[in-house]
């Protein structure tokens, strides 16, 4: 027995300096698969900015509630309240202590600070992976003037946004919609623009005429609209800048609706009403004859372009009911989409180009939905008595529609909502609000 | 040459004309019920059914005549039975009679307080119109702010939010503990899957049956007690198992460089189990772009012995799906999980810590697209 346990030890210790690694070198690291995670808001902290300059104070606490409402109104983030807060950030220079801020578990911190020298605002910011105790990407400046104070702040806020979630912000953005007051059956109309949140609504037309539809061009310098000036729906376009507008050339007894551009911003598709029958064409926005791109005894309309323009979507009810319908730009062959129970209409491609926004019409409800552009992995996103007229945030995150309630007194209103279906919330505007038209990011 | 095609043919013939006229397929016939019916007209239908109809009532029916009734009865006579042989029954006793109860100590019911005024009764609710819902076959979660691998029901509104759950830890009457005094935590409210407006909540279980995983309280240090010095044992019995066991001790021994890693059997299914589901709970992809949800990243980590991230070490290893910042995004919300999660120690064990000294994590989003 002895001589076996010195075979064995001499065995062993021959093989043993070894045998460790070389089981570590063959097994390697622990492996494991992560397939399931948590979906909730990111918690921020957001110490108000420091004022460098001694009016600066007001307009610090101004840009801080602006960003810090930005990020929580995306539904992505949460902002952790200012008495929970342990340390104080006294000083933009200072160093980050960590320490404090994962105690109240803040995940990304945004310090910054405002100086107002003359009229010249300067904005700067720094955000911090506090449990990585490292800074995600550098430091921010922005300079303009005082009064454009909302957009540095939204500016702020999308740069935040775009480096945590690693795609492109939507605050700096403004959106066309359609003021409504007064009742149901004498209710004015007129064009409005304002920023995303609601803020700063500018009235483009009066409320003499109906007017419809608004749509921003690539660029945001332009907006088509449909209005009833002449008592027949014409489309005009209008320069935002000088709220100049000129009508698109039509043809007499014919009935024009539901344009919109083209990603180039030079050619519009609309629908074009002519003996009953709607067909859609397309034309040059500068003037021009309009070419036409169907031809069907059905009703064709809501033409939206694909973001490299060469598709377009579209209702038809050519099928007998109404659905969704892609075919090229040039007009051709169009192939369905939605084969859902329901009728489908006001198709909108995203910017991104992998969905299309509709509105479905199923069992007395109204919804907005979204679909694969081969009509796949269809979602509804809302459900109410009365919801139309979807329109994409510039990163194709976010959806503006209408939703009206039910009832004489029933009033028009704005809403969003995540294309997760989450962050349903209404868009605050002075009064009704219809048919929004989301601009691109400003420049 | 051909004598097996012959064979063949005359086997077939034969078979076909034994299946033809050797009756082989006759079989009796299975026994049955035979029903006669009969085929009548539609007319002979109409008047059968008529038939067995309510008469109909008529104002003027022929009323029966009387019967003829004879004047004069017929006379009956009567006569006695014979009851000869016949015994008279015995009389029965009659039992005696039972002694009333004494009820003089029984207490006089209370009087009732009956009122003759008529109860006022509520008024009744008016007329309400009820909206029927739609009643969808497929149960709907709950919804909730936070999406997590299990539903989460509220928790103690005193629970400070954190992903693992600890109980509180609080001074007893001598204001002594054997842990640091702690604030209760608890995990949010969790849903399964994003609920959108579209579908109707319905009845599910707010919480997993599972028991949600807790960390080990930890050990309770033991004062030192001082050991006496040991008198040699007695040599042992010479056996193989001490052969075995002292010539492994040695051998390992003989490696006196390296640190001691107590390498231990592999990790069982179970503590990988809890490995995962403890880093998916830190896991959050809300804020991830599409982009990034469709990138595959392997985060490579080393862990100090109390199961701790080891922050610095913490580096992505590989990605595939996505574009470089996708993966550069998808990397930060994976060391976010680990470092969050990993801050007071994974629930590993420490005699296996070789197994887990070095630990390469894949965070496929594959199945967070769809919730």
């Amino acid at each position: 027995m002895r001589l076996l346990g010195m075979v064995l030890a001499v065995t062993l210790g021959c093989v043993s300096p070894s045998a460790g690694s070389a089981q570590a070198q063959g097994d390697g690291p622990l492996r494991i698969e992560i397939t399931e995670g948590v979906i909730e808001p990111l918690p921020f902290a957001l110490p108000v900015f420091q004022a460098e300059t001694a009016d600066a104070p007001g307009l610090a606490a101004q840009i801080s509630q602006v960003v810090s409402a930005d990020l929580s109104g995306t539904g992505l983030f949460r902002e952790i309240p200012a008495t929970a807060f342990i340390s104080t950030v006294s000083n933009f220079a200072d160093p980050v202590q960590y320490a404090d801020w994962k105690a109240i578990n803040a995940q990304a911190l945004i310090t910054g600070a405002v100086a107002v020298q003359g009229n010249q605002l300067t904005v700067k910011f720094r955000l911090y992976d506090v449990f990585s105790g490292a800074e995600m990407g550098s430091g921010l400046q922005f300079t303009g003037t005082p009064d454009g104070w909302r957009r540095m702040a939204h500016k702020v806020a999308d740069a935040v946004y775009s480096r945590i979630t690693g795609e492109g912000g939507y605050f700096d953005s403004r959106v066309v919609f359609v003021s409504e007051t007064g009742n149901k059956d004498a209710r004015q109309k007129r064009l409005a623009i304002m920023d995303y949140d609601g803020a700063n609504v500018q009235y483009l037309t009066d409320s003499s005429a109906i007017v419809l539809a608004p749509r921003f061009s690539p660029s945001g310098d332009r907006v088509l609209y449909t209005s009833y000036e002449t008592g027949f729906p014409r489309i005009y376009v209008l320069d935002v800048g000088s709220v100049q507008r000129r009508v698109l050339e039509s043809q007499d007894g014919t009935m024009s609706f539901a344009p919109r551009f083209a990603p180039d911003g030079q050619n519009i598709v609309f629908s074009l009403s002519q003996g009953g029958n709607t067909d859609i064409f397309a034309m040059n926005v500068a003037g021009g004859g309009a070419t036409r791109l169907t031809s069907a005894p059905s009703i064709e309309t809501a033409p939206s372009f694909s973001p490299d323009g060469s598709q377009i979507v579209f209702e038809s009810d050519r099928s007998g009911s109404q659905q969704l319908y892609i075919m090229p730009a040039s007009g051709g062959e169009a192939r369905r989409i939605s084969f859902g129970p329901g009728r489908y209409g006001t198709p909108v491609w995203s910017p991104r180009g992998d969905l299309i926004a509709f509105t479905k019409q199923n069992s007395g409800r109204f919804h907005i939905g979204v679909m694969r552009t081969d009509g796949a992995e269809e979602r509804l996103l809302t459900a109410s008595f009365l919801d139309e007229g979807p329109t994409w945030a510039p990163n194709g995150r976010v959806i503006m529609f209408t939703r009206e309630s039910q009832g004489a007194g029933g009033r028009s209103s704005l809403y969003s909502v995540d294309i997760s279906g989450r962050n349903l919330r209404p868009v605050r505007t002075p009064d009704g609000g219809s048919d929004p038209s989301w601009s691109p990011l400003q420049k | 040459m051909h004598t097996g095609h012959y064979i063949s043919g005359v086997g077939h013939v034969a078979l076909i004309g034994w299946l033809i006229f050797g009756d082989v397929f006759a079989a009796e016939p299975l026994p049955f019920e035979a029903t006669t019916v009969s085929v009548i007209s539609g007319s002979e239908f109409a008047a059968m059914v008529a038939a067995g109809r309510a008469p109909q009532s008529t104002t003027e029916v022929a009323q029966p005549s009387s019967p003829e009734v004879t004047p004069d009865a017929p006379e009956i006579a009567a006569t006695e039975d014979p009851v000869a042989g016949q015994t008279p029954p015995e009389q029965a006793q009659t039992p005696a009679t039972e002694d009333a109860p004494d009820v003089s100590d029984l207490a006089a019911l209370p009087q009732a307080d009956v009122s003759d005024q008529a109860p006022v009764l509520p008024d009744p609710p008016a007329d309400v119109a009820v909206l029927v819902p739609e009643v969808s076959d497929r149960p709907v979660p709950q919804a909730a702010e936070r999406v997590a691998p299990e539903a989460i029901a509220q928790p103690d509104p005193e629970a400070r939010p954190d992903p693992v759950e600890q109980e509180a830890v609080t001074p007893n009457a001598s204001g002594e503990t054997q842990q640091d005094p702690a604030e209760a935590t608890a995990p949010e409210a969790a849903a399964t899957e994003i609920v959108t407006e579209a579908e109707q909540p319905s009845a599910v279980p707010l919480q997993s049956a599972r028991p949600p995983a807790r960390r080990p309280d930890p050990p309770v240090q033991q004062a030192a007690q001082p050991v006496e010095a040991a008198e040699p044992a007695a040599p042992a019995e010479d056996t193989t198992e001490d052969a075995v066991a002292s010539a492994l001790a040695e051998a390992l021994a003989a490696d006196s460089s390296a640190p001691a890693v107590p390498q231990g059997p592999p990790l069982s299914a179970g503590e990988k189990d809890a490995l995962r589901v403890a880093v998916s709970s830190c896991w959050n992809v809300g804020s991830l772009s599409t982009d990034a949800l469709n990138t595959t990243v392997v985060v490579s980590v080393s862990m100090t012995q109390d199961a701790r991230p080891v922050t610095s070490s913490i580096r992505m290893a590989s990605s595939s799906g996505g574009s470089e910042q996708a993966a550069r995004r998808a990397f930060e919300a994976a060391r976010r999980a680990i470092i969050r999660c990993g801050a007071k120690g994974f629930d590993l064990p420490v005699e296996k810590y070789g197994q887990w000294q070095d630990i390469e994590m894949t965070f496929n989003p594959e199945r967070m697209r769809i919730k």
